[in-house]
C-alpha cells in the first residue's frame, strides 16, 4: 500500500487516532517503564552515596560502562537528525512518515545521553564546574579539554535538535487541538502558539524549517566527531587515532538507523500506521544501513592496517590483542554485528521482510554498544606500561543504571508516542495529490 | 534606687558574674589555650620533632628518627608519632629504613593489639583483668610449681642490652629457668661454623664496601640476611664504583638473586660443591693467602670441574668463569646463608665457606667478627627440642614466652599445640595476638617499642637507645618493667626502680662522658668489644667437616620456604601496610601463593591464580599459583611467613630446620583464586621500558617540537633521578610514601579489583631469568598529558615544574588518570576510614582525600614548601639536598636523588646528564622531571 492512496482526512484520523485517551495496557506498560527507570534512579543515588567504587572501574580502567552508554545514546541521536534535516535537504520523500519518531528519538537519546557524563563523575554534585558561568573567583573551565569540547557539542545539539523538533511539530500540534477536548485542548493550544494555518504563516513556517534544517545538518557531523575526540585527543594507543572523527559518525548513524527500526516497527504495528510507515520507507533504511556498515567495516579494517603498517609497537599490541586477548569475545562481536550482518540486507527478501529488519536492527544496536565498549575499555586496560596492565568487569550497578537509561529512553518516547503525533500530518498530506472535489466528495 | 546603689549593684552583680566564670570547672578546662611553653618536649605547633630510638621490628634494630607531632585526640593534647625515618649516623643503618621499618607504626597503631592483661577463661575465650591479678596468678603458680620442685621457664626471642642484663638477673634470682632464646631465622649452621673454626658463636659483619668480588650463596643480602639495610647501601655504592661484580648462588629465586651481577642456579643442596671446588682450587694455584692445615684440608672434597658441573648443574664454563673472577679480586667475600645453610649440606657449606674466607685472608678484613652479632644466647633447634622433652615430662610448670611466636615458626612436627598444655600456666608477653598467645594462659600486654625506654645491642660494638616517643596508649607494660614488677613482688623487695631509672642508670655508668640528652639523640653508644685476633681451630674445624659430610643426591620437586621481605620470619605478617604493598618480585599483595616456575607451569597446564592442591607427605594445603620467571624448573617457593606453621620438621647437623622438602605433590583443583597480582605483566614488551645502554654517551634530552609555548621555570624546577642500577626493588620507598602521605590502605578486595593506591610502585620487568625494577610514580611532566585534558584545572602545571593536582577542583572525570601514560594517578573510589588510633599517625601536613577525586605524587611538595619558608627566612635559595622526598629519604641504596634541575651544580641536573640517563617512553615528547639511569646489563646465566 503506498501513502498516496490516501485521502487527507484519513492521514489526519490515522495519526490523531494514535492520541486516543490510552487503555489499560499504556498504563501497564508505563508503569513498568516507570519502574525500570527507578532501578536506574536508585542505582545511582547508591553510588553517589558509596562512592564511584560501587562500579567495576579501577586503574588503569577509568571510563566503561557509562562513556560506553554516553557514546551509544549520543550515536542513536544522529539518525534522527539525518533523516529529519540533511534529508529533508536532499528532498528524500520517504523520509516524511518516519522523520517524527525519528527526531523524537534523537531529542530523547540525546537527553539520555546527556545524563550520562553526569553519572560517571566522581563527584557529581559539582557538575556545574564544566559549564563557562561567570563566577567570583574566575575561574574557568579548560577550553583545551575534550570534556569541554563534548559539553557544548551536546548542549548545543540537543537545543537545535529540541528547536527543530518543536517546529516541526507546530502545525500537528495545532491539528490536535482541533480534534481535541478537555485539558488537552488547552495544553495543545499553548503548544501551537496560535497555529492558524494561514498562507502567511505557511510561508515563514517553510522558511524556518528549511533554515533549521541547513542548521541542524553540520551538527550531525559534528558532534559526533567532537565525542570521537574525546578519545582521538588522548594518547592512548587504540584512542589517538585521525580516523576517529568519520569512523564515530558512520557508526553513529549506523547505530541510529538500527534504533529507528527498533523503534518503528513496533510502533506501526502497535498504532496500525502500516499505511503510512510502509514496508518501502524501511526498506531505503535498509539500505542505508548497508552503506553505513560497510563504512564502519572499513573503518575496522583500516584501523588494523595502519596499527601494522605504522610499525608503531603500541598501537599495533593494542589491536592485536583486541582481536585475541581478555575482550576478543567482544571485540568480534562488534565485528560480526556491525560490518558483517548488514550484509544480509543485500539479500532483497531480508530487506523486505519486517522479522528481519526488526531482528538485525536489534543485532547492530547491540553490535555498537559493544563497538564503543571494546574502543574505550580494551585501550585502557592496555596501554604503555605492562605493568598497569588491567582488566575492568561491569558491576551490577552499572548494569542497572544503563537498564534504568533503557527505561527513560522508552519511557520518554511512550509518553510521547501518545500526546504528541508520532507521524508528521501536514507532512505526509504533502506527499498525496491535492484534495479536489470529485463526485460531490471532499477529501 | 539611688544611682550610687545602682552603680554599686551594677559592679559587685559584674564582678561576681567575673569571677564565677573564672574558675576551672570540667566544662571549660578544656578551651583552655594549651600550654606555650610546654612542660617537657619543646613542640612547635606545626612542626615535626624528631626524637631517636631504635626499631624493635626485627633483630637487626636500627637506629630510627622518630617525627612527633602535636595533636588534639580526643579533647586532650597528645604528642604523637606520625613517621620513622633512619637515624642519620647510626652505625647499624646510618639514616636509611626497609620496608618493614616503615611500616612500624602500623604495629603502634594496631586495631588488634592487646590493650589489657587477659587470662584465658574456662571456655577458652580471654577475659580482660589488671594487672595485680594478673601478677597474682603468674605468682600463685610459680609458689605452687617451686614446691613441686619443678621448673619455671623463660623463653624469648633474641635479647640484648640492657633487658638480657636485667632477664639473666631476674631469673637467678627469682629462681626461673631461662631458656635457649628462640630466633626462627637464626643461622644456625652459620654461626656453628663460626664457632667451630674461630671459637666464636657469632654472625660477623660481612664488610660488602671493603670487598671487591662478592660470591654470597643463598644469603638473602637484601631481605632478611645480617643487615639488608647496610648490605643494600654497601652493594649499591660498591657497584658505583664500576668495577664490582657480585655473584650470587641460589637454588630458588630471590630479589637478591635478581640483584647480582650474575646468578646462578645450582641443584638444590649442591652449593657446597662449588666452595669446595673454589677452595681446593685457592690452594691447588697457591693463591691461599693463608694455607689451611693439612688436615683440614684433607677432609675437603676433591672435585674435578666435571664432577662439579654434575653435581650442581652449572655449566662448566660458567664455574670457570666464576673462578677467574674469584682469582681476578684482591678482596673476594664470600658469604653463605639463607636457604643454602638452612638445608642438610648446609652446615657443610657454611664449614667450607668460612675456610674459603680464612684461605683468601678475608677474616679480620672482609669477614669482621670485632663488629660481629652475638649469638651466643640463642639456641639452636637442636637445643629447643632438649627443653621440650622436659616439658614433655611435666617438669617445666609455669613458662613465659616472651616476643616470639614458636607455635607459628616452629617445625609443626613438634607439635607445640599439644606440648604446651602440659605445662600449668604459660605466660605470653607479646603485643599481637599470634598463633601463640592463643595457646597462652595468661596474656601480659607489652607496650610497643615507641612506648619504651630500653637498649639494645644489635652488634658487639655498639648499644642503641630506646626512648619512648608517646605515652602508653594502652594499659601495656615494657617487658623490663614486668620482669621489675615480678620480682618486686617475688622477693618481697621494696625496691621501686621502674624500667626506665634502671635503663637510665645503665647508661651513666657506660658513657659517663655523655650526659642523658645528648646521648639521646644520638641514639646510641659504643661499646667496647674485645678485639682477640680470631685464628683458626684446627680440629674442631676438621672434626666439624668430618661430622657434616656432604650427601649427594638429588631431589625433585622442592618447595623452599624462605623469608619474605616483607614479612620476616612471619612477626611481621600482620601489619596491614606491608599487606598492602605486593611483594616486589611476584607483585602480589594480599594472600599466598605458591611461585612456579615457568617451565613447569607450561608442562602442568598452570595458570596465575589457578588453585593448586599442593602435599608433601602427610602436609597438604590449597594454594594459589603465582607463575615466578627465573625459578628452576622443578623447585617452587612458598614464603615460610605465609604458612601457619612450618612443615619441615628435619634438622640438619647443625641443628638448623631446613627450608625446603622434597617430593612435592602439586595438582590443579580447577577452582580460581581471587589473588591480587597488581602487574599486568612481568615483562616489558620489548619496549625499551628498562633502556640498556651499549655505551655510555652525553645524552641530549632537547625538548622536542611542541605546539604549545614552554614552560617557564623561574628558580626551580623539582626534579628526580632515579639509579636503576642501584635500584635493588626493597620497596622502602613505598612503605615510606604511604606513611608520608596519608595514602589509605583499600584492602585485599579493592586489589582484586585493580583499585591499589599506591603514589609510588615497583615494577618488576623479567627478561628471561633476569629481572630490573622500575620505581615508577607521578613523572611530573613538563608536557603533562594529564593537564590539558582536565575540564576544571584541577591539574596545571604550576611553576616549579610540579604537576600539581588540585583535589579541592577535582570533579572525578578521571580523563587525566585514562590519558596518563605511566598510569601513575590514583582515583578514591571510596571514603577511607582511618580508625582510631590509626588515624593518629597521620601526616598533618598532607591532607586527606575524599571519594570522587583523583589523587597521586606530589614529589612531597610539603617537604619543598617547608624548606622553601626555611629559605625565605635566611633570604636564601633552597639548598640542593635540602628538599628529601620521602621514598629519596628512605632509600637503602641511595638510587634516589631529589633537586632542582636548573641548578646546573645540583645533584639531580648532573645525574640528569650523565651518560646511562633516559626518560621513560621518552617517546611520547611527556618530557618527565624523573630521570632514570640505566642499569648494567646483568651476566645471566
Amino acid at each position: 500500500m503506498k501513502t498516496t492512496d490516501l485521502t487527507y482526512s484519513e492521514v489526519n484520523s490515522l495519526v490523531l487516532r494514535m492520541l486516543e485517551p490510552p487503555r489499560k495496557a499504556y498504563f501497564g506498560i508505563l508503569f513498568f517503564l516507570l519502574s525500570v527507570v527507578g532501578i536506574g534512579v536508585t542505582a545511582w543515588a547508591y553510588q553517589i552515596f558509596r562512592g564511584m567504587g560501587v562500579t567495576g572501574l579501577n586503574n588503569p580502567v577509568g571510563w566503561g560502562v557509562y562513556i560506553t552508554d554516553f557514546v551509544f545514546w549520543v550515536g542513536i541521536a544522529h539518525s534522527g537528525t539525518l533523516i529529519s534535516a540533511i534529508l529533508y535537504l536532499f528532498r528524500a520523500r520517504w523520509r516524511t512518515s518516519i522523520y517524527r519518531s525519528a527526531e523524537a528519538m534523537t531529542v530523547f537519546a540525546v537527553l539520555t545521553a546527556g545524563l550520562f557524563p553526569l553519572i560517571h563523575l566522581g563527584r557529581v554534585w559539582l557538575f556545574y564546574w564544566l559549564f563557562p558561568y561567570p563566577n567570583q573567583r574566575f575561574l574557568w573551565p579548560n577550553f583545551r579539554s575534550p570534556l569541554i569540547l563534548d559539553v557544548l557539542a551536546v548542549s548545543t545539539y540537543l537545543t537545535v535538535s529540541s528547536v527543530f523538533f518543536f517546529i516541526g511539530l507546530l502545525p500537528d500540534i495545532a491539528a490536535a487541538r482541533d480534534q481535541a477536548t478537555g485539558w488537552r485542548k488547552k495544553v495543545y493550544a499553548v503548544l501551537s502558539l496560535g497555529w492558524k494555518g494561514t498562507h502567511r504563516l505557511w510561508h515563514h513556517y517553510g522558511a524556518a524549517y528549511l533554515f533549521f534544517a541547513a542548521l541542524a545538518t553540520p551538527l550531525v557531523i559534528s558532534v559526533h566527531s567532537v565525542v570521537s575526540w574525546d578519545f582521538a585527543l588522548s594518547i592512548i594507543p587504540g584512542w589517538h587515532s585521525t580516523i576517529f572523527a568519520p569512523y564515530f559518525v558512520a557508526g553513529a548513524i549506523h547505530s541510529g538507523l538500527a534504533m529507528v527500526l527498533t523503534i518503528l516497527i513496533p510502533l506501526r504495528k502497535i498504532f496500525k500506521v502500516e499505511k503510512l510507515i510502509t514496508l518501502d520507507n524501511l526498506e531505503a533504511m535498509a539500505k542505508m544501513i548497508i552503506l553505513t556498515g560497510l563504512i564502519v567495516g572499513y573503518a575496522y579494517a583500516t584501523e588494523f592496517f595502519i596499527a601494522w603498517y605504522s610499525g608503531n609497537q603500541y598501537e599495533y599490541e593494542i589491536f592485536r590483542w583486541r582481536a585475541t586477548g581478555d575482550y576478543a569475545a567482544e571485540y568480534w562481536i562488534m565485528v560480526v554485528f556491525n560490518s558483517l550482518i548488514p550484509l544480509l540486507f543485500f539479500v532483497k527478501r531480508i530487506r523486505r521482510s519486517v522479522a528481519w529488519l526488526f531482528a538485525l536492527g536489534i543485532l547492530i544496536n547491540i553490535g555498537m554498544w559493544f563497538e564503543r565498549y571494546v574502543i574505550i575499555v580494551t585501550s585502557l586496560a592496555h596501554d604503555f606500561l605492562p605493568y598497569a596492565w588491567g582488566h575492568y568487569k561491569p558491576s551490577l550497578v552499572e548494569f542497572a543504571i544503563t537498564l534504568g537509561s533503557f527505561g527513560w529512553f522508552f519511557l520518554l518516547f511512550f509518553s510521547f508516542a501518545k500526546f504528541l503525533p508520532a507521524i508528521s500530518i501536514a507532512e505526509t498530506k504533502e506527499l498525496l495529490p491535492l484534495p479536489v472535489k470529485r463526485g460531490g466528495k471532499r477529501g | 534606687m539611688r544611682r550610687r546603689d545602682f552603680i554599686k549593684l551594677l559592679g559587685v552583680a559584674s564582678s561576681a558574674s567575673v569571677a564565677t566564670s573564672c574558675g576551672l570547672t570540667p566544662e571549660n578546662s578544656q578551651k583552655l589555650i594549651p600550654y606555650l611553653v610546654p612542660p617537657d618536649r619543646e613542640i612547635i605547633p606545626g612542626k615535626g620533632m624528631f626524637l631517636s630510638t631504635t626499631c624493635t621490628e626485627c633483630p637487626v634494630h636500627c637506629g630510627i628518627s622518630v617525627q612527633v607531632r602535636d595533636k588534639v585526640i580526643q579533647n586532650r593534647h597528645r604528642q604523637v608519632p606520625i613517621k620513622i625515618e633512619g637515624l642519620p649516623g647510626h652505625p647499624i643503618n646510618d639514616g636509611r629504613l626497609c620496608i618493614r621499618g616503615q611500616a612500624a607504626l602500623h604495629r603502634l597503631y594496631h586495631a588488634e593489639r592487646f590493650k589489657q592483661p587477659m587470662r584465658r577463661e574456662g571456655d577458652g575465650q580471654f577475659a580482660p583483668i589488671s594487672w595485680e591479678e594478673a601478677y597474682q596468678v603468674i605468682l600463685q603458680h610459680m609458689a605452687k610449681v617451686k614446691s613441686d620442685q619443678r621448673k619455671i621457664g623463660y623463653l624469648s626471642g633474641r635479647t640484648t642490652g640492657a633487658l638480657a642484663e636485667l632477664m639473666d638477673s631476674f631469673c637467678t634470682h627469682v629462681g626461673v629457668e631461662k631458656l635457649p632464646e628462640y630466633e626462627p631465622l637464626f643461622p644456625a649452621s652459620v654461626v656453628n661454623a663460626s664457632f667451630a673454626l674461630f671459637g666464636r658463636k657469632e654472625l660477623p659483619e660481612y664488610r660488602i664496601d671493603r670487598c671487591d668480588f662478592l660470591l654470597s650463596v643463598g644469603a638473602d643480602l637484601l631481605e632478611t640476611f645480617g643487615n639488608p639495610v647496610q648490605n643494600s647501601r654497601r652493594i649499591a655504592a660498591q657497584r658505583k664504583k664500576g668495577t664490582f661484580r657480585w655473584v650470587h648462588l641460589e637454588p630458588h629465586v630471590s630479589l637478591t638473586g635478581l640483584n647480582a651481577t650474575q646468578r646462578l642456579t645450582p641443584k638444590p643442596d649442591s652449593e657446597w660443591a662449588v666452595i669446595a671446588y673454589l677452595l681446593q682450587r685457592v690452594h691447588q694455584s697457591g693463591r691461599a693467602k693463608k694455607t689451611l692445615p693439612g688436615s683440614v684440608l684433607q677432609e675437603v672434597p676433591q672435585l674435578s670441574i666435571e664432577k662439579v658441573e654434575e653435581l650442581t648443574g652449572i655449566p662448566k664454563e660458567k664455574l670457570q668463569h666464576l673462578e677467574e673472577s674469584f682469582f681476578a679480586s684482591d678482596r673476594p667475600l664470600t658469604i653463605a646463608g639463607g636457604v643454602s645453610t638452612a638445608s642438610q649440606n648446609g652446615a657443610f657449606l657454611a664449614a667450607l665457606t668460612g675456610l674459603l674466607q680464612w684461605a683468601t685472608g678475608q677474616v679480620g678484613a672482609t669477614v669482621d667478627y670485632t663488629t660481629a652479632v652475638d649469638y651466643s644466647s640463642v639456641g639452636s633447634a637442636a637445643a629447643m627440642e632438649s627443653w621440650l622433652k622436659e616439658l614433655d615430662q611435666g617438669r617445666i610448670g609455669v613458662l613465659f614466652i616472651s616476643r616470639c611466636n614458636p607455635v607459628g615458626t616452629a617445625p609443626q612436627s613438634w607439635q607445640l599445640h599439644h606440648r604446651l598444655k602440659k605445662a600449668d600456666l604459660v605466660v605470653g608477653l607479646a603485643d599481637l595476638p599470634d598463633e601463640t598467645t592463643a595457646l597462652c594462659d595468661i596474656i601480659l600486654p607489652v607496650s610497643h617499642s615507641l612506648e619504651s625506654w630500653g637498649e639494645v645491642s644489635p652488634r658487639k660494638d655498639v648499644a642503641s637507645v630506646l626512648q619512648p616517643v608517646l605515652d602508653p596508649i594502652y594499659e601495656t607494660r615494657t617487658e623490663g618493667d614486668i620482669l621489675l614488677d615480678l620480682y618486686r613482688l617475688e622477693l618481697g623487695a621494696a625496691e621501686t626502680v621502674d624500667y626506665r631509672e634502671y635503663v637510665q642508670k645503665r647508661w651513666r655508668k657506660a658513657s659517663s662522658s655523655r650526659d642523658l640528652p645528648t646521648l639521646m639523640q644520638q641514639g646510641y653508644y659504643s661499646v667496647s668489644a674485645e678485639k682477640r685476633p680470631v685464628r683458626l681451630r684446627e680440629t674442631r674445624a676438621a672434626n666439624l667437616l668430618r661430622s657434616a659430610r656432604p650427601q649427594e643426591k638429588t631431589e625433585a620437586a622442592i618447595v623452599y620456604f624462605p623469608p619474605s621481605l616483607r614479612f620476616y620470619d612471619g612477626r611481621s605478617r600482620r601489619l596491614p601496610l606491608l599487606q598492602e604493598i605486593p611483594d616486589p618480585l611476584s607483585s602480589v599483595s594480599y594472600g599466598r601463593w605458591i611461585a612456579v616456575s615457568v617451565a613447569t607451569a607450561k608442562r602442568l597446564g598452570i595458570r596465575d591464580r589457578d588453585e593448586l592442591r599442593l602435599g608433601i607427605g602427610e602436609w597438604e594445603t590449597q594454594i594459589a599459583a603465582r607463575i615466578q620467571p627465573g625459578l628452576p624448573e622443578g623447585v617452587f617457593v612458598v614464603y615460610r611467613d605465609q604458612l601457619d606453621a612450618y612443615p619441615v620438621h628435619h634438622l640438619n647437623p647443625a641443628g638448623e630446620p631446613l627450608s625446603f622438602l622434597s617430593g612435592a605433590r602439586l595438582e590443579k583443583t580447577g577452582a580460581r583464586v581471587a589473588l591480587p597480582i597488581l602487574s599486568g605483566s612481568t615483562s616489558d614488551h620489548e619496549r625499551g621500558i628498562i633502556a640498556h645502554f651499549k655505551e655510555e654517551k652525553e645524552s641530549k634530552h632537547e625538548p622536542q617540537v611542541q605546539m604549545y609555548e614552554p614552560h617557564e621555570h623561574k628558580v626551580y624546577r623539582w626534579a628526580m633521578a632515579i639509579d636503576l642500577e642501584a635500584c635493588t626493588g626493597c620497596s622502602a620507598c613505598v612503605a615510606a610514601c604511604y606513611q608520608e602521605n596519608n595514602i589509605p590502605l583499600v584492602g585485599k578486595e579493592e586489589h582484586v579489583r585493580g583499585r591499589e593506591m599506591a603514589w609510588i610502585r615497583i615494577e618488576p620487568y623479567y627478561t628471561g631469568e633476569e629481572a630490573e625494577f622500575l620505581p615508577m610514580m607521578c613523572q611530573q611532566c613538563d608536557n603533562a598529558p594529564c593537564e590539558p585534558v582536565c575540564p576544571v584545572y584541577a591539574t596545571y602545571h604550576n611553576p616549579e615544574g610540579l604537576n600539581a593536582q588540585i583535589y579541592n577542583r577535582c570533579v572525578g572525570t578521571r580523563y587525566c588518570s585514562n590519558n596518563c601514560p605511566y598510569k601513575a594517578r590514583r582515583f578514591n573510589w571510596f571514603d577511607h576510614e582511618w580508625p582510631e588510633p590509626l588515624s593518629w599517625g597521620l601526616n598533618p601536613d598532607v591532607s586527606l582525600r575524599n571519594r570522587g577525586v583523583m589523587e597521586k605524587c606530589t614529589f612531597c611538595v610539603h617537604r619543598i614548601r617547608s624548606a622553601k619558608d626555611a629559605a625565605r627566612d635566611e633570604d636564601r635559595l633552597v639548598l640542593d639536598g635540602e628538599v628529601v622526598p620521602a621514598c629519596a629519604q628512605t632509600c637503602p641504596a641511595d638510587a634516589i636523588v631529589f633537586g632542582n634541575l636548573l641548578d646546573p651544580e645540583s645533584r639531580v641536573a648532573k645525574l640528569a646528564r650523565s651518560g646511562r640517563a633516559y626518560h621513560v617512553l621518552e617517546e611520547l615528547n611527556t618530557q618527565p622531571a624523573v630521570t632514570y639511569l640505566s642499569p648494567h646489563k646483568k651476566e645471566g646465566e
